[in-house]
């Protein structure tokens, strides 16, 4: 656990680690359905009304308060974010180790393709993959997992190769280290430490990528709540109740954030060549 | 193989696996062919016309066959007719790709014009108050979605200060380049909001790199003035990594677009796609898709090459 | 032969083929109407077209015989006079002989001719063919005279022609299969260019019988979004638009350069059921759910109140008063009671489809009905769709429920046999057969006299509504927001903008 204690003694990681937790928290108690308000109520005498201490981000056109709905948005962010990325982290591992491990032909089959799916702009892809299946949740889960999954395939491919290499497994002992710790060690450092990082900085992209294709009418469906659908039911009542612009605006931005001043300064503390530009 | 070999090698190959991976994924769409190639036009026409089309444009043969006469197609410039357009594909696309290249150039120029600058700026002042603020905004920026920055700002700009940011009504660069700068900034702001923070923090990075070498020690010690040693020693070293994030940056913005063209109603490539998308236009999703990765593609390969030119170190090594 | 066939389908469905290639350099002279809308047209054949975006722009480029005034009174358009003879069987039109084509050509009786056979040929699918099936045939005796011999009394018939879904296009037209593909009509203005989900072009039509146009042309644009509409207007970068969105229409009035026009329309919100498929079926739940909707609770969230509710004759003359209609004020215990005698107390899953942008508030209506018809535990699946998609979806009746906006008539026949009559064309999209409705409009169909025919009609709407096919909601109003300078624009209850006719553009 002395990643965590390094990252609490980071600027940037302590600020980020806290913004994460507490949109954990936030999203946990959205879907425990422990939220101020029914996320889904619309209560009729209560529609477009302005932050007060009942609702503390207003509530919208139908009368639902937002506060509820940004907490159940924020664990809908969440659950397409970690399944995406799970399924990515999960997928490159395999084809990165795979692809480092037999070499040869496989080696590039895998990495064509990874490069073929790296040619298109992330968005793009996105909405390639929305256009075939049909907008939706699953759509959108499975567009930013593939649309990640080269990312990390490349990210593990490099140290797996030198490790299979064992470049610095010799370069180690030259030191006097015993080959287990070297091996666990340089795994650690080499492979975890990078995939680690790139994890934070996927959460972040896709975050917002979720919020984006709704916002486009192509990610999560009403009356689900999303941030991007609601920034979208924002925009014609923008004049009338600017706090539904600027609530989940704002969340979408806080979020994104936290996981970026986390992915910073997790790769401050795990990349050692970083460590000269930070000091 | 040297490196510029090879990556001229392969251009044509990743570009053959993304023809592949359009036509496959459009023929993945539910329903027939014919539903695909027409869309929802598709559903007023009967059996026996839908046969005639079918044999018409070869889809009772081999998906290789199909592939081999599309990408001769392709090859000779046709991209297949769009049915809401009724216009050959490549046609709109052309009429549509100018507005997104400004775009994105412009966004390209902001986020140069002021991330440069800042960066530098905040090396300078290294760990500094200066820097930090730097650094805390470029953080930020680079947290904030296009959308956000472009809905914030079009709230804030007519409800706060009652300045409308002008929609519609769209007028090309060539017929009244003022009208059309004024219609053009706020969106290219908008799209080039994140591009900025991240060249911002890489020139910061990258110069605190450079200075730390030792021949700018060097030119220092020997007395040379800090501004010089800055901008003529330090500044051009800084430059390689700025230049590879811009060409990898003008791809995303490419791709961006479909969201900043949306929020102002722009008439562009990126609008484009997503109404193709929306009314099942399924050749100008091919079509589209294909330009707007051939350009990505481009653009890539001619930043390796500049970076070639940039840094002779690449032309030997690999990867 | 086969490749004959496919090319010449390629070119019919192509839409505005031609129409890019002749592009006017856009001269753009003061005395152009710049004008906006959000949603397009989404096809040019005045005959097929449903779509209110593209009705309102046909009706500045096609003419019909006749048409509804701002008071819904039938006067003159291609037609100077007509008249009914031998006990309503035989309709006579006299054409104005200065009417003409955009290409040129007079227009003439075989034109009317010929735009009738194509509008009663099944096979090409025109939207208000039902409307005409008692014309038995049609006489063309000297160059201005059109006679319409008819199989039974036809009184409805006469405003059933004041659509512009009974548009006279030219023979040869026609003869060359490019209705759809160009817009040649004798209406006040041609269409120069358009180019789908982005603008079109229209100029003055210098040559048009039906009087001078004040100024050059009109420039639209599609803004997709009603804020960049609204924006667009306060900059003063555009001079009328057509504003969907109740929401936004509220805040023209709050910028002093600009005029709101609110006009009541015959159009109506509505949430169709598909009585084809289970458990629609059983009239017992069609009620229930008739009886579970609060409709003033659906229009004063999603309309933020703008609007009146309705039975389904939405028609000043033929309107009642809509508590007397069934289960008109929601009551949830009747819902759930009628839900349990149908056997399906535990309520059920249904998709229902609704377009983005049309009605502007569709989306909000739908989870609003959602919020509702959960009350009774029925599961709505909101399935958004664009508009050409859900019009196709809609046309072929592929759905358990549809948010929809559809467009009223004049007269209750006109409005309603192409979903409540056994011929009905748009049968298809009611799914929904009622000997007692077709009877009702049968008898309303030859009844001469107003008094009896609103008492047939009453009972027609008594009993549409009892039977539920259809949740009638309410009616809202049409909003044109237009700069000062804009003087003299007239709307009407159709939301045609035929009225931009009359504008005059102040400097």
């Amino acid at each position: 656990m002395s990643l965590v204690r390094a990252l609490l003694r980071h600027p940037s990681g302590r600020i980020g680690g806290c913004i994460i937790l507490l949109f954990l928290l936030a999203a946990l108690l959205g879907q425990l359905g422990l939220t101020p308000h029914d996320p889904l109520k619309q209560m009729r005498l209560d529609r477009l009304k302005p932050p007060s201490l009942t609702y503390v981000m207003g509530t919208d056109l139908f009368g639902r308060d937002v506060a509820s709905r940004v907490m159940l948005a924020i664990g809908q962010s969440f659950i397409v974010g970690f399944l995406a990325v799970g399924i990515a982290a999960t997928l490159g591992t395999v084809l990165g180790l795979t692809a480092a491990w037999f070499g040869r032909l496989w080696d590039g089959v895998v990495m064509r393709s990874m490069d073929v799916l790296l040619a298109f702009p992330a968005i793009l892809l996105a909405l390639l993959i929305i256009a075939v299946a049909g907008p939706g949740t699953w759509t959108s889960v499975t567009a930013i997992a593939i649309v990640y999954t080269p990312i990390f395939t490349r990210v593990v491919r490099g140290p797996a190769l030198s490790i299979k290499t064992r470049e610095f497994v010799d370069a180690a002992r030259t030191f006097g280290s015993s080959r287990r710790y070297i091996l666990t060690r340089h795994l650690m450092l080499n492979l975890v430490a990078p995939l680690t990082v790139q994890v934070t900085l996927a959460l972040a992209w896709s975050l917002l990528t979720e919020a984006g294709l709704s916002f486009l009418g192509l990610g999560t469906q009403p009356p689900a709540a999303s941030l991007g659908l609601m920034l979208a039911d924002a925009r014609n009542l923008m004049e009338m109740a600017p706090w539904l612009l600027i609530f989940p605006g704002l969340t979408i931005m806080i979020g994104i954030l936290g996981f970026n001043l986390t992915g910073d300064a997790l790769r401050d503390i795990l990349d050692p060549k970083t460590r000269r530009a930070m000091a | 193989m040297n490196y510029l070999t090879r990556r001229l090698l392969t251009f044509p190959l990743v570009m053959f696996g993304v023809s592949v991976l359009v036509f496959v994924a459009i023929r993945l769409v539910p329903g027939d062919a014919i539903t695909a190639m027409l869309g929802t036009e598709a559903g007023l026409l009967t059996p026996e016309q839908k046969a005639a089309l079918a044999s018409y444009f070869g889809l009772d043969q081999s998906w290789f066959t199909q592939y081999a006469r599309w990408i001769a197609g392709v090859l000779s410039g046709d991209l297949g007719l769009s049915v809401t357009y009724g216009k050959p594909v490549l046609d709109v696309i052309l009429d549509r790709f100018p507005l997104t290249l400004q775009l994105a150039l412009m966004a390209m120029v902001i986020a140069l014009g002021t991330g440069l600058p800042l960066g530098v700026f905040a090396a300078t002042r290294n760990g500094k108050a200066a820097d930090l603020g730097v650094r805390v905004l470029a953080m930020i920026g680079q947290s904030t979605p296009s959308f956000v920055v472009g809905l914030l700002l079009i709230y804030f700009l007519s409800v706060g200060f009652g300045v409308l940011p002008a929609m519609g009504q769209f007028v090309p660069l060539w017929q009244d380049p003022l009208t059309n700068l004024g219609q053009m900034i706020l969106p290219a702001i908008t799209l080039g909001f994140a591009f900025t923070a991240s060249v911002t923090r890489i020139s910061r990075s990258a110069m605190l790199d450079v200075l730390s070498d030792d021949y700018v020690r060097t030119a220092r010690a020997k007395g040379a003035p800090a501004r010089r040693v800055i901008w003529r020693h330090a500044l051009p070293n800084a430059l390689i990594p700025v230049v590879t994030l811009s060409g990898v940056e003008f791809g995303y913005l490419l791709g961006g677009a479909v969201l900043v063209e949306q929020i102002y109603a722009l008439p562009g490539l990126g609008r484009l796609v997503l109404e193709a998308i929306l009314q099942r236009d399924y050749a100008l999703v091919q079509g589209t898709v294909l330009f707007i990765a051939f350009n990505f593609l481009l653009v890539n390969l001619l930043v390796d090459l500049a970076y070639v030119a940039l840094d002779p170190r690449i032309r030997l090594g690999g990867n | 032969m086969k490749l004959k066939t496919a090319g010449k389908i390629i070119s019919t469905i192509a839409l505005a083929a031609m129409l890019g290639t002749t592009a006017f350099a856009t001269a753009a002279s003061a005395a152009t109407l710049r004008m906006a809308w959000s949603q397009d047209a989404t096809g040019l054949d005045p005959h097929k077209q449903t779509a209110f975006s593209s009705i309102r722009l046909l009706e500045l480029i096609y003419e019909p015989l006749v048409r509804l005034d701002d008071k819904l009174e039938i006067v003159p358009a291609l037609a100077d006079s007509w008249a009914f003879a031998d006990n309503g069987t035989k309709l006579t039109f006299k054409l104005n002989p200065n009417a003409k084509f955009h290409n040129g050509a007079k227009v003439t009786p075989a034109d009317v001719k010929a735009s009738f056979e194509r509008l009663l040929d099944e096979k090409t699918g025109a939207a208000a063919r039902a409307n005409f099936l008692s014309i038995a045939s049609i006489d063309t005796p000297d160059d201005v005279t059109v006679v319409f011999n008819l199989s039974q009394p036809d009184v409805p018939l006469l405003a059933a022609m004041a659509g512009i879904n009974a548009a006279v296009v030219p023979a040869s037209e026609i003869e060359a299969g490019s209705i759809g593909t160009s817009a040649v009509g004798s209406g006040p203005f041609k269409l120069d260019k358009w180019e789908p989900n982005a603008k079109e072009i229209l100029s003055t039509n210098k040559d048009w019988a039906g009087g001078k146009v004040a100024y050059d042309g009109i420039d639209i644009s599609v803004l997709p979004d009603e804020t960049a509409i609204l924006a667009s207007l306060r900059a003063k970068q555009i001079d009328f638009a057509l504003i969907n969105d109740p929401l936004v229409a509220t805040l023209v009035p709050n910028e002093a350069s600009l005029t709101l026009n609110r006009t009541p329309v015959l159009a109506y919100h509505v949430l169709q059921l598909n009585p084809s498929r289970a458990p629609m079926n059983e009239l017992k739940v069609r009620q229930a759910i008739s009886c579970a909707v609060n409709r003033q609770e659906v229009l004063d969230t999603a309309l933020l109140g703008e609007g009146r509710i309705t039975g389904p004759l939405t028609m000043p003359a033929y309107q009642s008063d809509p508590e007397t209609f069934f289960c008109y004020q929601q009551d949830v215990a009747k819902a759930k009671a009628l839900m349990a005698e149908a056997g399906k107390a535990d309520g059920f899953s249904a998709t229902v489809i609704v377009a983005t942008g049309e009605p502007a508030t569709a989306a909000a209506e739908a989870q609003v009905l959602q919020a509702q018809l959960k009350e009774i535990g029925i599961n709505l699946d909101i399935k958004m769709m664009e508009l050409n998609v859900y019009v196709d979806t809609w046309l072929k009746g592929d759905f358990d429920m549809a948010v929809a906006l559809n467009g009223g008539r004049s007269d209750p026949y006109t409005m309603y046999n192409r979903y409540w009559t056994k011929a009905g064309n748009l049968q298809k999209v009611a799914n929904y057969i009622d000997d007692t409705l077709d009877s009702l409009m049968q008898q309303g169909r030859v009844e001469t006299d107003l008094a009896k025919r609103k008492v047939i009609f009453a009972e027609f709407e008594k009993h549409l509504t009892e039977m539920a096919p259809w949740i009638w909601l309410y009616t809202g109003y049409t909003y044109t927001g237009q700069q000062k300078t804009v003087d003299g624009f007239v709307s009407s209850p159709t939301g045609s903008l035929f009225g931009l006719t009359t504008v005059t553009l102040k400097p």
